[in-house]
């Protein structure tokens, strides 16, 4: 009986209650679906627990050595080696996966390119309130969901911040108003109480909304004369009147706001938006929490900024990085790759039928603790323990805190971490190998 | 106005609220019974005791028993009603996470979260059973989980 952090989503909940005996997991208490589900995935039964090679086409069971060595091949004979994933799995296989990147030069991506990597790079210039989780529950009156179907993507997080009772917020839910932003009516909207206001704006009108805010903004005790967006002038009053009321704000920004066509532009004015309204604000402010999806996004954009400098797409030419402004998706599009190792993504699954069409007209390598449709079209298929239940390290919450996660139980048939194979993998390169 | 169609209307003065009107809005806060109303109890007014009986059974369901039922195909087990219960908030400590219930659970926490589903444990420690006054018409716990999974019904 242990208190344990769960890797089953970006919100890490660390007051997760585990009853193990160390060979299985018994019971798990306060963990929602989603993280019952992935501490289930231990013993699922589609689980694949032996290394697997493409021949003739069927996937048939190989040794470790052979897989090792299978890979080694696959990647000296490629001459532009694409990486991508690394999302869920521990900071310092993330760290590795760069090395081997830079080893045999490729290109390395986390799927946070394609999702809050955005904010991250527009942030460099603009700038980015950032926040935490705790503080949010202690100090937080005003709970904004943009674009964000929190109840369904991350089903505890508006029990954090919405419900408990913190610190300085002793009645929980009565004091603090919740916003939802949205143009769809999501689950989320069932937590709406008498004092919230749900604004069912157009699709892809973020940019109006935020412009007209940004204008009314500038002057002092403004009425809005006309709505934007689908939203009336009255909406428009009570949404401003408590972006410049509220004691401390906090954005949670999803799938929806980084969508848009023009997202470069809206995410930019999104930013200066918030350092507008907290540079008018006397008494309180308002920051920005991005909800990412895989649990360790967060932290590849950590780990590539601290050690080299940028914070996704990185791209590898004889040995050195190389200032380059094309990100995977580009490069898939154009063809532009010729091996593909996925690490602890599912990228065939997720991305559009053009573009992993695309993807598996060359050798795919999937490391994965799942089975995926990734790993059913690999060509090799190199089996991890899951991080979190069968093997610890490090990883960055959806608020850029870093939580320890750790190892419970050990796992099946001793398969090797993330990392582990991404260093063997590595140390076989250097060596000459066979 | 509805109970009030089924009174005598004679203003007999006979019970406490004195007028017919006045005993109708006593009925409905449920401050006075139907057998508080003298009149009423006579054979003359048989048909309109009885309707009465129906209609405050069926609208405040006093002698019938409170149930929570909780649709685990539903729930997600998101915790809102662990912590929104004004009950649980009683027995949970408080740490980084906010409130959180201990575990094992304390012997008057009402809900839990179990293998991902949401658990009643102890329903006779529920604000509609124990607590008086305005407090006794809680219902959070329906109001505020987003997948309308939890139904507090009388049978």
């Amino acid at each position: 009986m242990k208190r344990v952090p769960c890797s089953g989503c970006s919100l890490l909940c660390d007051d997760i209650i585990i009853r193990s005996d160390g060979i299985f997991i018994d019971e798990v208490v306060g963990a929602c679906i989603k993280g019952k589900e992935h501490f289930d995935h231990v013993t699922a039964k589609n689980r694949i627990i032996n290394p697997m090679f493409r021949e003739e086409n069927n996937l048939k069971k190989i040794d470790w050595n052979q897989g090792y060595n299978t890979a080694i091949e696959l990647m000296r004979k490629a001459k532009k080696p694409l990486l991508y994933g690394f999302s869920t799995v521990s900071c310092e296989a993330q760290l590795k996966g760069i090395q081997l990147a830079e080893k045999i030069n490729g290109h390395i991506d986390s799927n946070s390119s394609i999702c809050h990597g955005k904010v991250i790079e527009k942030a460099k210039s603009v700038g980015l309130t950032l926040t935490s989780i705790g503080e949010v529950i202690n100090k937080a009156d005003l709970i904004i969901l943009w674009g964000a179907n929190a109840a369904e993507s991350i089903p505890r997080l508006l029990n954090k911040a919405l419900f408990s009772r913190g610190k300085f917020r002793m009645t929980g839910r009565e004091i603090k108003t919740l916003i939802i932003i949205d143009p769809v009516q999501t689950a989320s909207f069932g937590v709406m109480g008498v004092r919230d206001i749900s604004l069912m704006i157009q699709p892809n009108k973020d940019i109006d909304l935020i412009r007209t805010l940004k204008e009314e903004c500038c002057v002092a005790d403004s009425i809005p004369t006309e709505g934007v967006a689908g939203l009336d002038k009255d909406d428009l009053k009570r949404l401003l009147l408590q972006l410049t009321g509220a004691e401390y704000g906090v954005i949670f920004a999803g799938q929806g706001l980084l969508k848009p066509s023009d997202d470069s532009t809206t995410l930019q004015e999104f930013l200066e938006l918030i350092e507008m309204i907290n540079s008018k604000q006397e008494k309180g402010r308002i920051s920005l929490i991005m909800m990412g999806g895989h649990y360790n996004m967060t932290g590849f954009e950590h780990v590539a900024l601290a050690n080299y400098g940028q914070n996704g797409s990185l791209n590898f030419v004889n040995n050195q990085l190389e200032e380059n402004k094309t990100n995977t998706i580009d490069k898939i599009s154009k063809g532009d790759f010729d091996l593909s190792i996925i690490v602890g993504t599912d990228p065939i699954s997720h991305l559009p039928a053009n573009l992993s069409s695309k993807l598996m007209k060359h050798p795919i390598i999937v490391i994965d603790n799942k089975r995926s449709a990734t790993s059913d079209v690999a060509d090799l298929f190199l089996p991890s323990a899951i991080t979190g239940i069968e093997s610890g390290g490090l990883a960055y919450r959806l608020d850029h805190v870093p939580i320890e996660l750790q190892k419970i139980i050990n796992p099946p048939n001793n398969i090797p971490s993330d990392e582990e194979i991404l260093n063997e993998l590595l140390q076989r390169l250097t060596s000459g190998g066979p | 106005m509805d109970l009030y169609k089924f009174l005598p209307k004679t203003n007999c003065k006979k019970c406490n609220p004195k007028t017919c009107m006045a005993f109708a809005l006593a009925l409905l806060q449920g401050k006075v019974k139907i057998e508080d109303c003298p009149p009423l109890l006579e054979p003359k007014y048989k048909k309109q005791y009885d309707t009465l009986k129906e209609l405050i059974g069926s609208e405040e369901g006093q002698e019938k028993e409170l149930q929570i039922n909780v649709d685990t195909d539903l729930c997600d087990g998101c915790g809102i009603c662990v912590t929104v219960c004004p009950v649980n908030a009683r027995y949970c400590p408080p740490t980084l996470s906010g409130k959180v219930p201990d575990f094992p659970p304390d012997n008057h926490q009402l809900f839990q979260v179990k293998q991902g589903k949401c658990e009643l444990l102890h329903i006779k420690y529920c604000r509609r059973i124990e607590a008086e006054g305005r407090e006794r018409e809680c219902r959070v716990c329906e109001t505020y989980c987003p997948r309308e999974a939890i139904k507090i019904e009388y049978a």
